[in-house]
C-alpha cells in the first residue's frame, strides 16, 4: 500500500472553480469542427492535409459522425484531404475519459508539432422496447444521493432519499423540485439504508428503520416524522397486504409479521416479499436473508423453498398475462455488477420466465410495488455513479 | 389426492436441491470478521489510515491491526463486525494462505496473479500507481535526463517484470483519468539516446539509481542494463545513498485530472500546475511538468487484491485504490 498523495489542499480551492467540461462541445460533431479550425489555421488555406483516424473510445457510430464531420470542415475552408504531397499531417484519436468524450489531434507540419483536444459530454442511450410480452422499463429520475423510494401523488412526484423527501411537480417536460421535508433521525443510518413510500390518497407515508414520516403533498408538501417501532405496510399489487416489522439499524424485515387476516406470526428473517396467484391460490414468496426464496401460503404457513434464482429483491404486480401473476425479480449477484429485473410467472412455486430480462446499468438498490402492473426500481449507474428511478411495468402481448 | 400431493413432495424435493445450490442474495448480511493480510507493515496507525465505516479497536505494531464497526458512522454501520489485519506478511505466504482459508483478502503481485486458481474472485483498480524516473538537482544537464527517457526499454519491464500488469505510459496520469495519454510518447529510441550520450562530457554521463521500494530493485537493474546500452553509466546504490535519480511509487489519489495532477505535482517535488478548464489546458499543464524529463513517467500499474469465498459484496477497493470494506460481508457457508 502506497500513501496516497496528501497535501493538495493548497491548489485543490483553485481547482474548485473550474469545470474539466468548461468550453466542451456538444456532440462529435461540434468537437470535430473546433479541431478542424485550428487545423486550418495551422495549415493554411489550401494546404494538403493527411489524416489518420483511429478509435480508442467505446463508441462506433460516433467516430464516423466526428470523422464525416472533421473532414467536410477542412474542406469548407479549402483544405485538401489526402496522402498526395501533404504539408500537414494530424493523427486524430477518439478517446475517452469517466465523463467525456475527446477528439486528440496530433498534428505535424515539418518540425512543427501541435497536439489539440477538443471533447463531448458523454450520454447514455436511451433504451428501446421490444414487441410481444415485455417489461418496459422508463428512467423517471436521476440524482446523486441514494433514492430510496419514488411515488405519483396527484401534485406530482415525491423521491425518498437519506435526507429527506423531496416533492417535484411537472413543468413541461421538466420535474422542478417544490419542497424538500428533511428527515433527521436520532442515529446515523444503517449501511444499506432502505426506505418506502406509501400513498394514501393525497397523503403519504415515509416508512424508514426506525422513522415514519406522514404527510401531504396537497397543497404543499408538509411531513411529520416521529420515531417509530411500527411495522412496515407491505403491499403486493391489490391483491396482498403484509404488516412486517423492519429490523432497526439493518437492512431486512425481521420475520415478526401480521398478516392480511390479522395473525400474528414470526417467520426467518427477509429481505423482501410478494404474493402471486397460482391456480386459483395466493402464495407469498419472501426473499430470506439466507438467498432463499421462501414459499408461504395465504395464511403464511411455510409451504416449502422455490427453486428461482433470484436476486433479493423482488415484487408482485397486478399485470395478468396468461394464467396466474407476475412477479418481478432482480438477478442474484453482488453490487460490483449490472443487474436486471425479469417477470416470472409462478406455477407450482416453480417459477417461469415471463419476458425477457431487463437490463440495468448497474446493480438494482431496491424494487417495490407501485400499484397496477409496476414497480419502482432504484438502480445505481456503474458509470455516472447517479441513482436512478425507473418504472418497471409488465406489458402484456398480443 | 394422493397422487397430486405425491407430485408436490416430487416438486418441492426438486425446487430445495436446486434452491440450496444456490444460496445467492443481492442484498448484503451483517455480522462476522473479515481477514486481510498486507506486506506492509506501518510503524503507527496514523500512517495506516482507518477504513471508512470502522474505528481501531487494537494495534500491535507490526502483527496486526482489528478495526471494529462503528455503530454511528457516517454513512453508516458497515455490515461487518470486524476487520483484521495482519501486517507485514510477504506476498507469497498470503496467497498460500488464502488457499488455506486462513484469510478472506490478500495482495496480489504480478507473480502471485499467475498463480491464482480459477473462480477466484480478484479485485484490481484502476491503474492509479504511476512508476516513474525522478531526477535529483545534481544531473543540471536535460541531455543527460531525455538520453535516459530514451533509453528505457518500458516494453521488456512491463513483459517481464511486470507480467503485463498496468500500462506502459509516458505520462504523469494514466489514460482512464484524461483520455489523452498516449500523446506523450514511451517508445525507446537508443541511437536518439546514443546520439545525445554522445555530445555529453564522458564525465557527465555516469549516474546512481536507487528503487525506493526493494521490490522494485529488479527493475532499476533493467533501467542499470537499457542505460548502458544508450552508453550512460547508471549503478544502482540503495535508496540511502543520496542517488542522483529514484525509481519512485506514487498513489494518484483523485479520479478527476486537475486533482490528480496537483496531486502526483507535489508528490514528486514538481512546481504546482496551473488550474486548467479543458481537456486541452489539462493537456498542456501536464506537458509543462514533464518538460525538461525531471521526471520520466514508466507505467502505471492497478492494486490488486484477491478474496476467498466467504467474501460477498464488494468490490474491496475503489477505482482509485481505496479500501472499501464498508461494501462487504461474510457469508458463513455450512
Amino acid at each position: 500500500m502506497i500513501a496516497a498523495v496528501k497535501g493538495w489542499h493548497a491548489v485543490s480551492a483553485a481547482l474548485l472553480f473550474f469545470s474539466a467540461s468548461a468550453g466542451a462541445a456538444d456532440d462529435p460533431g461540434g468537437a470535430a469542427k473546433e479541431l478542424a479550425r485550428k487545423t486550418t489555421a495551422f495549415a493554411g488555406r489550401g494546404a494538403a492535409v493527411a489524416i489518420v483516424w483511429r478509435n480508442l473510445s467505446s463508441l462506433d457510430s460516433a467516430a464516423n459522425q466526428a470523422r464525416a464531420a472533421f473532414e467536410d470542415a477542412l474542406q469548407q475552408a479549402g483544405l485538401r484531404t489526402g496522402d498526395l504531397a501533404p504539408l500537414v499531417e494530424a493523427k486524430v484519436t477518439l478517446s475517452e475519459d469517466a465523463s467525456q468524450y475527446l477528439l486528440v489531434e496530433e498534428a505535424s507540419k515539418g518540425d512543427e508539432h501541435q497536439v489539440w483536444i477538443s471533447a463531448w459530454k458523454r450520454v447514455e442511450p436511451a433504451s428501446t422496447p421490444s414487441g410481444g410480452l415485455t417489461l418496459e422499463k422508463k428512467l423517471v429520475w436521476e440524482q446523486p444521493e441514494p433514492i430510496l423510494d419514488v411515488a405519483f401523488p396527484p401534485a406530482g412526484m415525491l423521491v425518498l432519499s437519506p435526507s429527506g423527501v423531496t416533492l417535484y411537480a411537472r413543468n413541461g417536460a421538466q420535474w422542478q423540485s417544490q419542497r424538500t421535508v428533511l428527515l433527521t433521525p436520532a442515529k446515523p443510518w444503517p449501511a444499506d439504508l432502505r426506505g418506502h413510500l406509501r400513498l394514501r390518497g393525497a397523503g403519504f407515508q415515509a416508512l424508514l428503520p426506525g422513522l415514519e414520516c406522514d404527510g401531504t403533498a396537497d397543497p404543499s408538501l408538509s411531513a411529520e416524522c416521529h420515531a417509530s417501532e411500527e411495522p412496515w405496510v407491505l403491499e403486493s399489487g391489490s391483491r396482498g397486504l403484509l404488516l412486517a416489522s423492519f429490523a432497526a439499524a439493518r437492512n431486512y424485515f425481521d420475520g415478526r409479521i401480521t398478516t392480511q387476516g390479522g395473525q400474528r406470526k414470526n417467520i426467518p428473517p427477509f429481505f423482501s416479499a410478494a404474493s402471486v396467484e397460482s391456480q386459483g391460490r395466493t402464495w407469498w414468496l419472501l426473499a430470506a436473508t439466507d438467498g432463499r426464496i421462501q414459499v408461504f401460503d395465504n395464511a403464511l404457513e411455510p409451504s416449502g423453498v422455490s427453486s428461482a434464482q433470484w436476486g433479493s429483491d423482488i415484487a408482485g404486480t397486478d399485470a395478468h398475462c396468461g394464467a396466474g401473476s407476475q412477479v418481478l425479480a432482480t438477478r442474484p449477484g453482488d453490487r460490483s455488477q449490472l443487474d436486471s429485473i425479469q417477470a416470472f410467472n409462478v406455477s407450482d412455486r416453480t417459477p417461469q420466465p415471463l419476458t425477457d430480462p431487463a437490463d440495468f446499468p448497474g446493480p438494482v438498490m431496491a424494487l417495490w410495488t407501485s400499484g397496477g402492473s409496476a414497480a419502482t426500481a432504484v438502480v445505481k449507474n456503474l458509470r455516472s455513479q447517479q441513482y436512478s428511478a425507473y418504472v418497471v411495468t409488465v406489458v402484456c402481448g398480443n | 389426492m394422493w397422487s397430486r400431493w405425491s407430485v408436490e413432495i416430487k416438486r418441492l424435493a426438486i425446487a430445495l436441491m436446486l434452491a440450496a445450490a444456490c444460496l445467492a442474495a443481492t442484498r448484503p448480511r451483517y455480522g462476522g470478521t473479515l481477514r486481510v493480510e498486507i506486506h506492509e507493515s506501518p510503524s503507527s496507525p496514523e500512517i495506516f489510515g482507518v477504513p471508512k465505516g470502522f474505528i481501531l479497536t487494537t494495534w500491535e505494531a507490526g502483527r496486526r491491526a482489528i478495526f471494529t464497526a462503528d455503530d454511528n458512522a457516517p454513512g453508516g454501520r458497515p455490515f461487518l463486525d470486524n476487520v483484521e489485519i495482519q501486517l507485514g506478511r510477504a506476498l507469497r505466504d498470503q496467497s498460500v494462505d488464502l488457499e488455506l482459508g486462513k484469510t478472506d483478502v490478500v495482495e496480489l503481485g504480478a507473480a502471485e496473479l499467475r498463480r491464482q486458481a480459477p473462480g477466484r474472485r480478484v479485485w484490481p483498480s484502476s491503474p492509479v500507481r504511476l512508476m516513474a524516473l525522478v531526477f535529483g538537482p545534481r544531473i543540471g544537464d536535460a541531455r543527460v535526463r531525455e538520453a535516459l527517457a530514451l533509453a528505457v526499454d518500458r516494453n521488456a519491464i512491463h513483459s517481464v517484470l511486470l507480467q503485463k500488469q498496468g500500462e506502459i505510459s509516458g505520462a504523469l496520469l494514466p489514460e482512464w483519468i484524461t483520455g489523452y495519454a498516449f500523446v506523450f510518447s514511451a517508445t525507446a529510441d537508443l541511437a536518439k539516446a546514443q546520439a545525445l550520450v554522445a555530445a555529453i562530457p564522458p564525465v557527465d554521463r555516469s549516474l546512481t539509481l536507487a528503487a525506493d521500494d526493494p521490490a522494485n530493485r529488479g527493475i532499476a537493474d533493467r533501467i542499470q542494463l537499457n542505460a548502458r546500452d544508450a552508453h550512460l553509466n547508471v549503478s544502482v546504490v540503495p535508496p540511502t545513498a543520496n542517488p542522483d535519480v529514484r525509481l519512485v511509487e506514487t498513489r494518484i489519489a483523485f479520479a478527476d485530472a486537475a486533482h490528480a495532477l496537483a496531486g502526483v505535482a507535489i508528490a514528486l517535488g514538481l512546481s504546482d500546475p496551473p488550474p486548467a478548464r479543458n481537456p486541452q489546458e489539462q493537456y498542456q499543464a501536464e506537458r509543462a511538468l514533464l518538460d525538461g524529463f525531471r521526471v520520466i513517467p514508466l507505467f502505471h500499474l492497478p492494486v490488486v487484491y484477491g478474496a476467498g469465498p466467504r467474501v460477498q459484496g464488494g468490490p474491496v477497493i475503489t477505482p482509485l485504490g481505496e479500501w472499501r470494506f464498508d461494501s462487504l460481508w461474510v457469508e458463513e457457508r455450512p
